[in-house]
């Protein structure tokens, strides 16, 4: 049995909406299965009134048990750290948040705002929103580089916008299941099983990809081809399952020709979305990737890039995925 | 009072409306719709890349980020002037109705029909039933409703790559090119969901008997028809919400608006503004609870007298302004909520606050004069005439949309043309007008962007849960939901469920926190919250 209190601050509740597409375990496989007590959650809870303000009450207090406090969103911190743009039970989310993570067994954020500010936050960030433990890359966030759970844990970063259900379902299984000890972190605090891949491990494209043909168009463009050197995909420098846990059981954007925009990293949207930048790869002379793969250089990009060109064979300039 | 601002404690809910109401002798005379929580999107937006807002604007709300991008899509196809060509427009109407397909049956059993549980209805012959079914997590139709309610986004994921927040519409078309099987998946996994949840458990009988129904009489008659219709969900909930009083209150303002959504693939090949209404499948429309009009953007407006924003204007979005002020310094100026106020300019009636949503939707259904590729539907409209709009008729009017839009979405899933193309790459004007409009589940969704020099210079969108929430205007008139909760009932004051039912029958995509007072003492009598989801 493990308790669960789950919050959402600036949120679109697009954590909560992916989290209910969940099978094995599905929602309500967590609660009657293994013993996942959700102690109250915004679209889920069932009481209200005063028992619920008691029970909040009582957690932040630490009068209660809270083993997971799960938060979904910014970090509200505006106008002028007063939080008055969230409000929550009579007071300011932000002073919910501190008194309750200081109670909690373990912290999870949950999505990309509550990791590092995600959308919310690009410039000018009109409301201060903040990320629990980083903002942006910056480590620290709203409850300060020191923070520890009472499990000894720093903020558990599950990002991605939304989060797919598997990576928190499975994480929550893994507490129930008597294996949160196998849950390592990264230097991000992301759980390594899911995030030590990359959004290209298991691309339908990488084929492409290993032989530097490009996508050209959408549409009809994407029956071939690799989306990083034309449309702006991020795959090869985001890390992320997406390829190797589907989405909705099916598929996944750079399956379904969509470019990676990198939404599990710190700096997601990138460039803040400036003139230009939207599904279309930034460049140097106007034809080499301005970002490579991560872990190598330009220099041996171009050479490795200039070999698989002329080792790529001819099925490589065809559709792949026809009719 | 309304200075009193106060988020009290929990409901089923986020964190984002309050609701003040004052109650004389049991019942409610006067109601305050209070968005607390304010994120500044369209500031984001301003000065970024002309499709920033296709990226953007799905994460202003989980729930409806499909029709968000849908919308989106539609604004730059205008602003740029592209061509769509006919499986991307197909591929579009799919993925838009499957997130609604996945709202319908999430939103009645996680949000609504839990609250048919309070022991307010003990005494009701159907209580022991309609708690064994509909018991959150552990009821026998809880479980199965909300984990098959997955299923239509599966279909999504297999266009759009993923639910939810995918950008794959994007101006001139959509990103994908899908392979037969993926259409055919689409297909098999469309037929498994109507089957198992939306014939075997929700209706009790096939999609094809349910769409007989033309008139309210023939959906009670439906509902005494046969043993299997009377043990389905639907059934059983027909029943037991008269016996609730579900049909007697929470009218609203009787006044509806829908921008309508979904466009024939041959009609809107060149998407303009002014073309819209006649390439559309749902159709847009006004009705001021007497007559109908026509749909005109460009009699919109925001209102911002009550709103967290500087000044009082109420302007057109083009034209719109989004400055917002410390709440503190608002209350001052007598503002209490964070949402506008949209207003629809009727010709001859002023700018009046309209209903949005499947309510809405299925009222302008019921108009004549529909062409040959428009929906055509007079059931809800003949609901409005007979009985009037009630709670009951506005969770009909959303429920009827399951079978209709499961039909729509194998219909267009038939038509996709594997060998013809999905996008046409389009010239990016550096400037440029745009209106972009769908029907999310809960109502109608509108962008309206404006572009100079390459980037966005302005970006106004309206949600439906403003058009239903949005608090008094410039004239002192409530907003839709602030009307629909005068003149309830609340029996036990401690416990106002009825709140809870007007507020959940519009499915707004924030949260209510509901905070009763005694009108003659303005002593508070109870503080809890009702919510929604998105």
């Amino acid at each position: 049995m493990a308790t669960v209190l789950w919050l959402q601050g600036g949120a679109c509740s697009g954590n909560t909406m992916s989290f209910l597409n969940a099978e094995e375990p599905s929602a309500c496989d967590l609660v009657t299965d293994f013993g996942i007590d959700i102690l109250w959650h915004p679209s889920l809870g069932v009481e209200m009134g005063a028992p619920v303000r008691q029970m909040l009450d009582d957690l932040a207090a630490g009068r209660r048990q809270l083993d997971l406090f799960v938060f979904e969103g910014t970090v509200i911190l505006g106008p002028n750290n007063t939080g008055r743009f969230n409000m929550f039970a009579d007071r300011p989310m932000k002073d919910w948040v501190k008194e309750l993570a200081a109670h909690a067994g373990a912290v999870v954020a949950l999505g990309d705002c509550a990791c590092w500010g995600g959308i919310p936050a690009v410039d000018p960030n009109p409301v201060d929103n903040i990320g629990l433990q980083y903002m942006k890359r910056n480590h620290g966030g709203f409850l300060g580089s020191d923070f520890k759970s009472k499990w000894g844990l720093p903020v558990v970063n599950i990002p991605g916008c939304p989060a797919h259900p598997d990576w928190v379902t499975q994480i929550l299984v893994a507490i129930a299941s008597g294996r949160a000890g196998d849950i390592a972190l990264d230097d991000l605090q992301r759980p390594q099983t899911f995030f030590k891949t990359f959004t290209q491990t298991g691309c339908t494209r990488v084929q492409y990809f290993e032989y530097k043909q490009s996508t050209m168009e959408f549409g009809q463009g994407t029956r071939q081809g690799c989306l990083f050197y034309e449309l702006g995909c991020r795959g090869p420098m985001t890390h992320s399952p997406c390829n190797r846990i589907l989405w909705n059981r099916q598929s996944s954007k750079t399956r379904a020709g969509m470019p990676c925009t990198g939404c599990t990293e710190p700096e997601w949207p990138f460039h803040d979305l400036k003139p230009g930048t939207v599904f279309k790869t930034q460049k140097v002379s106007g034809t080499i990737p301005k970002e490579v793969p991560t872990g190598t250089d330009h220099v041996s990009y171009m050479a490795h890039a200039a070999a698989a060109r002329i080792a790529a064979p001819k099925w490589t300039k065809e559709d792949m995925f026809v009719v | 009072m309304p200075s009193d601002l106060r988020i009290s404690p929990l409901g089923r809910v986020e964190g984002d409306l309050d609701l003040r109401v004052t109650i004389r002798d049991g019942v409610v005379t006067d109601a305050w719709t209070e968005a607390s929580m304010f994120r500044g999107f369209e500031i984001i937006l301003r000065g970024k890349d002309p499709q920033a807002g296709l990226i953007v604007t799905p994460r202003i709300c989980g729930i409806c980020g499909g029709s968000h991008l849908y919308k989106a899509a539609y604004a730059l196809d205008t602003a740029w002037k592209t061509h769509v060509p006919r499986n991307a427009t197909l591929i579009r109407n799919i993925a838009q109705a499957c997130e609604t397909l996945l709202s319908i049956p999430r939103w009645f059993y996680a949000l609504f029909a839990v609250d048919l549980c309070n022991p307010k209805y003990k005494h009701l012959p159907e209580y022991d039933e309609v708690v064994r079914r509909f018991a959150a997590f552990v009821g026998t139709s809880f479980e199965p409703g909300v984990t098959l309610s997955a299923k239509p986004v599966e279909i999504y994921a297999m266009f759009g790559g993923q639910w939810p927040h995918s950008s794959f519409m994007i101006p001139g078309g959509v990103m994908c090119a899908p392979s037969l099987s993926d259409v055919t998946r689409s297909i098999a996994i469309l037929d498994a969901w109507k089957r198992d949840w939306l014939e075997k458990q929700w209706l009790g009988c096939s999609v094809e008997r349910w769409m007989e129904i033309k008139s309210w009489n023939d959906m009670l008659a439906w509902a005494e028809e046969n043993e299997s219709q009377r043990n389905s969900d639907c059934g059983l909930f027909i029943r037991f919400a008269q016996r609730a009083g579900l049909d007697k209150y929470g009218q609203g303002v009787g006044a509806f608006l829908a921008t309508g959504t979904f466009f024939d693939p041959s009609k809107y090949e060149h998407p303009t503004v002014d073309g819209r209404n006649d390439a559309l499948v749902s159709r847009a429309g006004i009705y001021d609870g007497s007559a109908f009009h026509d749909f005109d953007h460009l009699n919109v407006r925001e209102d911002t007298a009550h709103s967290f924003y500087k000044g009082d204007k109420s302007l057109h979005p083009w034209q719109g302004e989004t400055d917002p002020i410390d709440p503190l310094e608002g209350h001052k100026q007598g503002k209490y909520s964070w949402s506008k106020s949209p207003r629809y300019d009727v010709p001859g009636k002023g700018a009046i606050p309209l209903e949005v949503g499947p309510l809405a939707r299925q009222v302008m259904a019921g108009r004549e004069g529909a062409a040959s590729h428009q929906e055509y539907d007079p059931f809800i409209l003949d609901a409005i005439n007979t009985v009037g709009p009630s709670i009951l008729v506005r969770v009909m009017a959303r429920m009827h949309e399951a079978p209709k839009y499961a039909g729509l979405v194998r219909k267009w899933l038939d038509e996709i043309d594997l060998h013809d193309r999905f996008y046409t790459k389009p010239v990016e004007h550096a400037t440029g007008r745009g209106f972009g409009s769908t029907e999310a589940a809960r109502g109608s969704l509108s962008d309206w962007i404006v572009l100079s020099d390459g980037k966005i210079e302005n970006y106004q969108v309206i949600t439906p849960t403003a058009w239903n929430i949005g608090p008094r205007d410039r004239l002192g008139r409530h907003g839709p939901m602030e009307q629909a909760f005068i003149g309830a009932e609340i029996q036990n004051p401690n416990d106002p469920i009825e709140m809870g039912h007007v507020a959940r029958s519009y499915d707004s995509c924030l949260v209510c926190t509901v905070h009763a007072y005694d009108e003659k003492t303005g002593k508070e009598l109870s503080r809890f919250r009702i919510g929604e989801m998105g």
